[in-house]
């Protein structure tokens, strides 16, 4: 080989590498001025985020960062009641609500490298507009839906803007709980659900490998890695490779990390409701007294006693006993097998009766069921259980091809979920009724809006057969402190939480 | 000592699983008060993470990772002895065509379309074994075709040949009968494989359904208390483990007593 070609080649390869250098990636963010001495906090997750664009994400944990990633209009006390956020809110006429931003709102983070000379700016009523503008031009956004009454946005000023519907809608204000976007990004189609660019309190800083987030205010940097093993998750917190985990763990395994001197465990109520889905199609389900045997055949109690973490709590209807709409006791189903057996007989039923039971391949949902299995056969039901992977189960549960199946709904904050839930028009796809309830009473109850008496009519007539709402719970190494489990199980918590070296 | 050892252990899980019949021990009685206790003299190896009994659930689990073994292996060893005969005794195309198939099953990792047909199939204990029996055949057609290549050429084979014998008569008199002890051998330790493939897929969740016991979906619950109830894992793993080098060590010294050269020595 030639002087020349040695040297041209040698050319060649140090060009690349500089042209690999210069190649912009999300780990490019340059680090926040304040970036502290502070430890980094390290958070194991069962599940990363799979989404981090909030007009996309659907999965609990894309939810519950992007809460801390981005700013909404409206947030929820704790009673579950809207309240203002980002803006208060006005209704001028059933079918207008006028929102005006706060004065001391946080600006939006533009990390260095994201591709935008701008400094950063107050968020304003144009990236509103923007926002859910793009999310009602959506047609394959899970939340398209939610705002299909909505006639147009109207920007009055920097800080106010006017949302206009369709139909009446009161609780309009509980919907707008989306983070919201830079309106110039939404215009060039920025790829948020990777380089989220919002206004909340923590900024993602680098996204190669594990999640390194950093907030604003003090710099403190907290990492969330993906440890799908429950016990590889516990050993890791054990031996201090990380600082914190939170929930999907078996509940014996909480006295076990109790016992351990360097960690600390906090538990809370929770009040995401799990619940038995019924095929109300089915010859036998639909007759009210079997639906009736089933509820009185579960013993409730002793499942959450025995099998389920501290603080889990008896369920009556989706939302629990504290929520604004709910506000009542409803009277439990007792476990009765003898009653269950008499009102299987009673409704004509040849005992045994065999239902096919569908669950996730989940360790612990296959556990619930397989007690409630040996549960149901003293009151003469002979349950079979089918264990199928999430995707499956989920697909054949929203075809309606299944008898009983097992779910929580997570997250849920309004009263109109009923109507999703129940309402005879609500079928899949257009809404959540899988169980292909249909009631005409129920259907003018919910017109009404009349939530105490939705409430009622659920429970006398049992179209799911409640079960509980699971407590919630949070470990973590002696250092880290201000950080507790909330009961739908949020980590709003990170944007204040706090770690000192041992 | 060692032989002793082997077939004193394999004695032993046959014994228990006809004496757990006898005593009509319950593996599916749920105790909530009993969760994840240790061994007592009620519950002498303890409980699981229902409070059910681990000893009676080891024993039918045992039970039905030898019926899951015997049934997989009568019928790889059909199949695959049929059609390494058929490819040995006949050759050429016939050969040509049996082997290339076989060679297509051999080219895959056995427990993983094993898992593949087990998923396309769903869980239970017929689609596991008819996962297992359709990836199992394929060292029995191979062993029994090279076998049988070099017995058809053999004096006795050539002279019942010339005096008439039918295809069957041949095969089944003159080559079958001198095949038996290679075969025994690797019916031994295709045991040992396929009990052990029935746990993987318990353990992935494709074989025995909940409540049904099974020693791999056994060892998956004991993983997940590990930390909490370290006998429930500790308990499954050397069951499974000394019942697998039993059935190995068993294989083994069959192989030492079928073999006539050693003899000869």
């Amino acid at each position: 080989m030639c002087l020349i070609q040695r040297l041209l080649i040698g050319l060649l390869m140090c060009s690349m590498l500089i042209f690999s250098a210069c190649k912009p990636t999300t780990s490019s963010f340059a680090p926040i001025n304040k970036a502290s001495s502070r430890p980094e906090i390290v958070f194991a997750i069962s599940q990363a985020p799979l989404n981090l664009d909030p007009r996309y994400a659907s999965d609990a944990a894309s939810e519950r960062l992007n809460r801390l990633l981005y700013q909404s209009l409206v947030d929820f006390d704790i009673h579950t009641k809207p309240q203002p956020s980002l803006a208060t809110w006005q209704q001028l006429s059933p079918l207008s609500y006028r929102f005006t931003l706060n004065e001391k709102r946080r600006p939006f983070y533009y990390p260095p490298g994201a591709g935008r000379k701008a400094k950063a700016r107050k968020l304003t009523a144009y990236d509103v507009k923007a926002t859910y503008d793009s999310i009602t031009a959506f047609t394959d956004s899970p939340h398209s839906a939610e705002f299909s009454n909505l006639k147009n946005i109207v920007v009055f000023d920097e800080r106010t803007v006017l949302f206009h519907l369709i139909l009446p809608d009161r609780h309009f204000p509980a919907k707008l709980v989306l983070g919201i976007l830079p309106a110039e990004l939404v215009k060039i189609k920025h790829d948020f659900a990777h380089n989220p660019i919002g206004s909340g309190p923590l900024v993602l800083h680098d996204s190669h490998n594990k999640l390194r987030l950093q907030r604003l205010d003090d710099g403190q940097r907290i990492s969330l890695i993906e440890v799908k093993d429950p016990t590889v998750r516990m050993l890791k917190l054990v031996h201090a490779e990380v600082d914190m985990i939170q929930g999907d763990l078996p509940p014996e395994s909480l006295s076990y990390l109790q016992s351990k001197p360097t960690l600390t465990v906090k538990t809370s109520v929770g009040v995401n409701f799990s619940y038995l889905g019924l095929n109300m199609q089915d010859p036998q389900l639909k007759k009210l007294k079997v639906r009736q045997a089933l509820a009185h055949a579960i013993d409730r109690q002793a499942i959450i006693d025995k099998v389920m973490l501290r603080h889990s709590r008896l369920g009556g209807a989706i939302l629990p006993p504290e929520h604004y709409a709910q506000r009542q006791t409803l009277d439990a189903y007792a476990y009765d097998p003898p009653l269950a057996r008499r009102l299987l007989q009673e409704a004509g039923v040849r005992l045994p009766l065999k239902l096919v039971y569908k669950t996730s391949t989940d360790a612990q949902r296959l556990r619930l069921a397989t007690i409630m299995q040996a549960q149901m056969r003293v009151a003469g039901i002979d349950l079979e259980i089918r264990s199928l992977d999430w995707a499956t189960f989920f697909a054949e549960i929203k075809q309606g091809n299944f008898q009983l199946y097992g779910l929580t709904w997570v997250g849920v904050k309004t009263p109109e979920i009923y109507g999703q839930a129940f309402a005879s028009d609500s079928l899949p796809p257009k809404g959540f009724n899988r169980g292909r309830y249909q009631d005409a009473e129920l259907d003018k109850l919910l017109s009404t809006a009349d939530w105490r008496a939705v409430t009622q009519r659920i429970h006398q007539q049992l179209p799911y057969i409640p079960l509980w709402y699971e407590g919630q719970f949070a470990a973590m190494q002696k250092g880290i402190q201000n950080y507790s489990p909330k009961a739908d199980g949020n980590w709003d918590d990170l944007a204040t939480i706090s770690a000192y070296a041992h | 000592m060692i032989k002793i050892l082997a077939y004193g252990i394999l004695l032993f899980w046959l014994l228990a699983v006809v004496l757990g019949r006898l005593f009509q021990l319950d593996p599916n009685q749920i105790d909530l008060n009993a969760i994840l206790n240790t061994p007592s003299a009620v519950y002498w190896l303890g409980n699981d993470d229902m409070g059910r009994s681990i000893l009676a659930r080891l024993l039918h689990g045992a039970e039905v990772s030898l019926l899951v073994a015997v049934s997989v292996t009568a019928v790889t060893m059909t199949v695959g002895v049929l059609i390494g005969l058929l490819a040995g005794f006949y050759g050429g195309r016939v050969d040509q065509v049996l082997m290339q198939v076989t060679d297509v099953f051999l080219a895959f990792p056995g427990i993983l379309l094993a898992i593949a047909f087990a998923a396309v199939l769903g869980p239970g204990l017929l689609n596991l074994m008819i996962a297992l029996s359709l990836t199992g055949w394929v060292s029995y057609a191979r062993l029994t075709r090279g076998q049988t290549l070099s017995l058809r050429n053999r004096q006795h084979v050539l002279a019942a040949l010339s005096l008439g014998a039918s295809v069957p008569r041949l095969i089944g008199k003159h080559i079958l009968p001198l095949l038996t002890s290679v075969l025994v051998v690797e019916a031994a330790y295709s045991l040992a494989s396929v009990m052990m493939a029935e746990a993987s897929l318990s353990f992935l969740g494709l074989g025995i359904q909940a409540p049904n016991a099974s020693w791999g979906a056994m060892l998956r619950d004991g993983v997940r208390y590990m930390l909490v109830a370290p006998h429930y894992v500790l308990i499954v793993g050397l069951s499974l483990m000394s019942l697998i080098l039993a059935i190995n060590l068993g294989g083994d010294s069959l192989r030492d007593h079928l073999d006539v050269r050693q003899e000869a020595d």
